[in-house]
């Protein structure tokens, strides 16, 4: 099935501001992001979080054809 | 009620007329700027993108917690993206409430809040370099200016 992945702030610098994959059936965010970062061993220490469809999950979620997977370096910070 | 993603300067007047109310006894505002100096660096000015329309959807989500919490009339929730010189406000929060105490809290609330989890990115160019805030990796040593 296809997704499509999002990056933002220091990621979408590094892979671009967004990407299609093909990936297997009911596969899991961590296992996408697994993924781009073998191919991107770079961001492999970034601590990033995940939002599907515009909604943050856990990286055990699983996805569905078409869903829109987006990938987030910490936000802005401030004290 | 507004939450807003904004590329133009925020206005505290804006702010404060959303929220206004004849059933409130106090406004808060806080705006957020960008200031001249971080950890050493000398700032030029911030850079903010953001993930838009969910940035507005978590402001909204939070406003919502807040009223659960606290007894409030009305929120303003604005967050600027693109280049934020010096001086200028990249967020802006207004509450109203019938009494100061709960205006006070819900917007310390709103600001912390909006900074854990709304999701908006911050570069700081400074003199020498740049880097991505919450992701000191990767990037130019902080130099201090002699």
């Amino acid at each position: 099935m296809r997704v499509r992945l999002r990056f933002f702030g220091s990621l979408r610098e590094r892979l671009g501001i967004s990407s299609e994959a093909t990936v297997a059936e009911r596969a899991a965010v961590k296992a996408v992001w697994a993924a781009v970062v073998a191919d991107h061993p770079e961001v492999a220490a970034v601590p990033v979080r995940f939002a599907v469809n515009g909604e943050y999950v856990k990286p055990g979620h699983r996805l569905h054809d078409g869903d829109e997977m987006a990938c987030f370096p910490p936000v802005s910070g401030g004290r | 009620m507004t939450f807003r993603i904004v590329r133009r300067r925020i206005g505290q007047a804006a702010l404060l007329r959303e929220v206004r109310d004849p059933a409130a006894g106090a406004i808060v505002t806080f705006l957020g700027t960008t200031r001249n100096e971080n950890a050493g660096r000398r700032v030029v000015r911030l850079e903010y993108e953001a993930f838009a329309r969910m940035a507005v959807r978590e402001m909204q989500a939070l406003a919502a917690e807040a009223k659960r919490r606290w007894p409030l009339r009305k929120v303003a929730m604005v967050h600027r993206i693109g280049v934020v010189p010096v001086r200028q406000a990249s967020v802006g929060i207004a509450v109203s409430a019938g009494h100061r105490a709960e205006a006070f809290a819900a917007c310390h609330w709103l600001i912390d809040r909006l900074k854990e989890i709304v999701p908006i990115w911050k570069k700081e160019r400074f003199r020498g370099g740049e880097i991505w805030i919450g992701l000191q990796q990767g990037s130019p040593p902080p130099r201090r200016e002699r």
